[in-house]
């Protein structure tokens, strides 16, 4: 008899809990929660903290005090600072395109049926795979002007009489920096644009050729318009990264030769870390925010009138 | 009655007292093992302390020192270089009771490295060494180009350097963004030209003539008789290319030579002698200021927020012993010296006459960063931001004309000096 | 015509493919030389007659022993693992959660979260590690994997909220009210129908996620302080970085041998990986 009561009171409370979670608002704040929490704590509550410093005249070990907007100007005037930011915008720039295109060629090429084609997929990942740090290293020592094995094959190749220099001279290290920053993140492009491109009915490329289109020609008016929305969220993660790029420059090159291929990221670091101004270091930083916001905005505005037509 | 207690107190004091020490990866790593095998055993049986010796590529310390002094936690000893000392003053234990004992004992401190560790009239850090930098060159390329002794001023240099390139041999040095053999040779540099970053009231004062003159020079001496791929050098591609015959001269701490020294069956000259018995070592030359060094100090900070500031301090004082140091000392055969002037006396240096350069090398340095005002925290962000670095890489490499670099220099230490 | 279409074949697809391949992989095989290269080798010049960088003819085990002895390399993998994965499930829990409430339940202020949750992804790390140290010492996290494990969740999240709220968009409205006239909970619905369907994007969530883990460097070399804590990229960079050592052998046998963990996570699903996407895509 007890057993029935106890049993039918544990089906009542279970179908309390479950009938409060019938609720789309209850449900909802409960499945939110756990992110939201974490959210908050470890990113919300930090960035209105760096906003404060960021404000003040903070420095390791001694708080500072208010200084307003004093820290943004003078990163404003800092010579450095404005070839980081000048940097930061051609890395990005040029790294995404050189992604977007490879990717898509290459992801053209793996949508196609060969042998060993699980094989190559799969390998063509390890860029995206290895730590960047280490691919950083391994990348900086092909780069460099005692060993440089491309400066080997190049000169025994009877292309060079003379070493060229990757890394020693600013330009070129800014573009040794995007072909290293291309080749970690082609592989990311050509796999989710691959997956894109799986989800393209080949009925349509039939279409199309019997139409007489060529190959070109499919490409453009018929994959490319179909794939624009996956390609606009993949950009819209590649710029982010890459604009706020940090491991890459800090081991490729350090910001040098003479401060030239330093990013916001890095720049930010070496202010606030290695001279201890932190406020100053995090004003720096600060300035990469309404930036990504800009061009983040943009693409979500122009995502939710495709979702919308 | 007296044993029972000791016996109880013994083992409560060796669990609670823990030292972290937080270091770089020596450049000699043979260093880091006395420290983990020598030191670790003896202190622990000496006082009871165990010491937790960790180390890390030393470019990555400011990030932890950073870290640990916000967060109130963090390694209880941490080593800093050159006036790093000033810039975290403020989370420092004050540590005059040992540097005033250990001064005493072992002839006094050097006077740049008391500059380097005093704030205020206090020691806010213990100097532990001194890392020399000298030159290191090829005596047989020298000869045989007609340098019989190594160049004394910077003109002669640049002419014997001339040669050397022209028989595919360069100099070779960094001007890249790196902490220790870049400034160690720009800053000495400008001094010898008599050019200087600011004077004694703090008023930027580098766009002078002998900046200018300094900074011409060194643009035609990089093309004439430089590696040009030296813009882009760490700390570490010199060794590298010494150690591999590609250059033939280089200003580093002892570390290529010891290196070649450990490595006698690696590293052989094109004639197939053992490298290291080609090299001798030579101060920077003179300019027309004179001749200037700038040598890397390495110190040790306890912090206040350790909770064994007690047990920090007693192990740095029982490092210092004589008969303690020295036995870090000596492993380093020179790369490294001591604080004090007592160690200039110690056998280890009739041991190697190539290193006996390495000896009285402090007492070369009369000045430092910052220079004529105090190596504060003005002048760590400058040397920071690599400024006087960049100023000789940009006419270099052919970015700036040396007047423009000059005025961009004085330019940059002026945000620096009049900001707050 | 058939030799002009082998022509067009080499052209189109062999040649381009396998420039691909060289270029992507040219690095990892120079990295596998160079790590069972002797020393004396490695100090060779470029100019060098005897250099030789693509090849050695005197292959040594010495660096990888090296590596594996002298250096905590065994517990810095096992940490990275351990982290990775744990930041993984949390981040997929909260993702999955979060994406079906913000694609499938409405309610008041669903898009400004939604929209607040990706803006999160936009804070940049530099800008966070020093105030994220004061909240680490605070909770009593520093030097324990728990720092990481809760930290790395906060550019995990985001992601992981949007490729599932991308795949839960696709997936038909009608199995869940089929689920719940059949007199199914809400909740009970969701994990038992909607979920399983989803197993393809959690799955490419989740193998993204161990990726990005696996690949953090500044939070955990802020917060990490002894060498049996470190993760594998702070590890390798810190300790084997000697400055004027040679220690490029140790170094690169460091890189591949950290990169086989997740390499094998990879080999196993791969395919998931892409039919995720393909899932979350079409959406």
């Amino acid at each position: 008899m007890s057993e029935a009561i106890a049993v039918t009171g544990r089906r009542e409370r279970v179908s309390r809990l479950t009938r409060l979670l019938e609720s789309e608002k209850v449900l909802a704040v409960a499945l939110l929660l756990p992110g939201v929490v974490i959210l908050i704590t470890f990113i919300a509550y930090p960035f209105v903290m760096a906003l404060w410093f960021s404000l003040t005249s903070i420095r390791v070990g001694d708080a500072g005090q208010y200084v307003g907007l004093a820290n943004f100007t003078k990163a404003i005037d800092d010579t450095i600072f404005q070839q980081a930011f000048k940097n930061t915008v051609f890395y990005t720039f040029w790294a995404t395109i050189f992604k977007l295109a490879l990717g898509m060629w290459l992801a053209l090429l793996l949508n196609r049926h060969f042998r060993f084609k699980r094989i190559v997929r799969a390998s063509m990942l390890l860029p995206f795979i290895i730590p960047t740090v280490l691919s950083a290293f391994a990348w900086r020592w092909m780069f460099d002007p005692t060993f440089s094995v491309m400066n080997w094959a190049l000169y025994h190749g009877g292309m060079i009489t003379d070493r060229l220099p990757f890394l020693s001279s600013g330009d070129w290290a800014m573009w040794c920096a995007v072909v290293v920053n291309t080749w970690r993140g082609m592989p990311f492009f050509a796999i989710t644009l691959l997956a894109g491109l799986q989800t393209i009915s080949p009925d349509l490329h039939e279409a199309a050729a019997l139409d007489g289109a060529n190959a070109w020609n499919r490409f453009w008016h018929v994959t490319w318009p179909l794939l624009l929305p996956v390609t606009l969220v993949v950009v819209v993660f590649s710029v982010i990264q890459t604009f706020s790029d940090f491991q890459l420059i800090y081991v490729l090159t350090g910001g040098g030769p003479a401060n030239s291929t330093h990013l916001i990221a890095t720049y930010a670091y070496q202010i606030g870390v290695g001279s201890g101004l932190l406020g100053e270091g995090a004003a720096l930083s600060l300035f990469m925010f309404p930036v990504l916001f800009a061009v983040v905005w943009v693409q979500l505005r122009y995502l939710k009138r495709m979702e919308n037509a | 009655m007296a044993g029972i207690l000791a016996a109880h107190r013994a083992p409560v004091f060796a669990q609670a007292n823990t030292v972290h020490i937080l270091r770089w990866n020596d450049f000699v790593p043979a260093a880091d093992k006395v420290l983990r095998e020598v030191f670790a055993p003896e202190v622990q049986k000496a006082l009871g302390i165990k010491l937790n010796v960790e180390t890390v590529n030393a470019n990555d310390i400011p990030a932890r020192a950073t870290s640990s002094i916000q967060s109130g936690n963090g390694p209880d000893i941490i080593m800093l270089l050159n006036n790093y000392p000033h810039l975290y003053s403020s989370a420092a234990v004050d540590v005059s009771a040992i540097a005033d004992e250990v001064g005493k004992a072992q002839g006094g401190i050097y006077d740049a490295n008391a500059q380097l560790n005093r704030v205020g009239g206090k020691w806010v850090s213990m100097p532990w060494s001194v890392v020399p930098a000298l030159i290191v060159y090829r005596k047989s390329w020298f000869d045989e180009v007609g340098a019989k002794t190594f160049p004394k001023t910077w003109q002669e240099y640049h002419e014997v350097g001339k040669k050397l390139k022209a028989a595919k041999r360069p100099i070779g040095q960094t001007l890249g963004n790196t902490f220790g053999d870049a400034p160690t040779f720009t800053y000495p540099f400008l001094w010898s030209y008599g050019g200087q970053e600011v004077d004694a009231k703090g008023k930027v004062v580098i766009d002078s003539k002998g900046t200018v003159d300094s900074v011409r020079f060194m643009a035609q001496f990089w093309k004439d008789a430089h590696d040009e791929g030296g813009l882009a050098w760490d700390d570490s591609n010199n060794n590298r290319a010494f150690l591999s015959g590609d250059i033939s001269a280089s200003l580093n701490g002892a570390s290529i030579y010891v290196a070649a020294l450990n490595g006698a069956d690696k590293f052989k000259t094109e004639k197939g002698a053992p490298l290291h018995t080609d090299c001798l070592h030579a101060p920077l030359p003179a300019g027309p200021s004179g001749a200037h060094a700038y040598h890397t100090a390495f110190n040790h900070m306890v912090m206040k927020y350790s909770k064994n500031a007690k047990g920090a301090i007693e192990f740095l004082r029982w490092a210092h012993r004589k008969e303690n140091y020295e036995k870090w000392f000596t492993v380093q055969k020179g790369f490294a010296v001591g604080p004090t002037k007592s160690w200039e006396d110690h056998a280890m240096w009739k041991q190697d006459p190539v290193m006996a350069p390495f000896r009285t090398a402090p007492q070369a340095q009369k000045r430092l960063m910052g220079y004529a005002g105090q190596p504060n925290q003005k002048a760590a962000e400058a040397w920071n931001k690599y400024i006087v670095t960049v100023m000789y890489a940009q006419a270099c490499s052919g970015k700036m004309k040396p007047e423009e670099s000059v005025k961009w220099a004085a330019g940059e230490l002026g945000k620096i000096y009049t900001g707050t | 015509m058939l030799i002009e279409r082998k022509w067009k074949k080499w052209a189109y697809f062999y040649l381009p493919m396998a420039l691909f391949i060289l270029f992507t992989l040219f690095p990892f095989y120079w990295m596998a030389v160079t790590a069972f290269r002797p020393d004396p080798e490695l100090y060779r010049t470029w100019r060098q007659p005897n250099a030789a960088p693509l090849w050695t003819l005197q292959p040594t085990m010495e660096h990888v022993i090296g590596l594996l002895k002298t250096t905590a390399f065994p517990t810095w993998l096992w940490n990275t693992m351990a982290i990775a994965i744990v930041s993984t499930g949390i981040s997929l829990v909260c993702g999955t959660f979060a994406g079906y409430a913000l694609a499938r339940l409405r309610f008041r202020g669903s898009e400004f979260l939604g929209t607040a949750i990706f803006i999160t992804y936009l804070v940049p790390q530099t800008l966070l590690f020093i105030p994220l140290a004061d909240i680490v010492r605070d909770l009593h996290l520093g030097n324990t994997p728990w720092a990481l494990m809760l930290t790395y969740p906060t550019f995990l999240i985001p992601f992981c909220t949007w490729l599932l709220m991308g795949y839960f968009k696709t997936i038909p409205k009608e199995l869940e009210e089929c689920a719940r006239i059949d007199g199914a909970t809400r909740f009970g619905a969701m994990v038992r129908i909607i979920f399983p369907v989803a197993i393809p994007g959690i799955l490419s969530a989740g193998i993204f996620a161990f990726t990005l883990s696996w690949n953090e460097f500044i939070y955990a070399l802020v917060f990490m302080a002894s060498a049996d804590q470190k993760t594998v990229p702070v590890g390798v960079v810190s300790e084997l970085i000697r400055g004027d050592i040679f220690f490029w052998g140790q170094l690169m046998a460091g890189a591949l041998l950290g990169s086989v963990p997740v390499a094998l996570v990879y080999s196993f699903f791969v395919e998931y990986y892409v039919t995720g996407m393909t899932g979350s895509v079409k959406g």
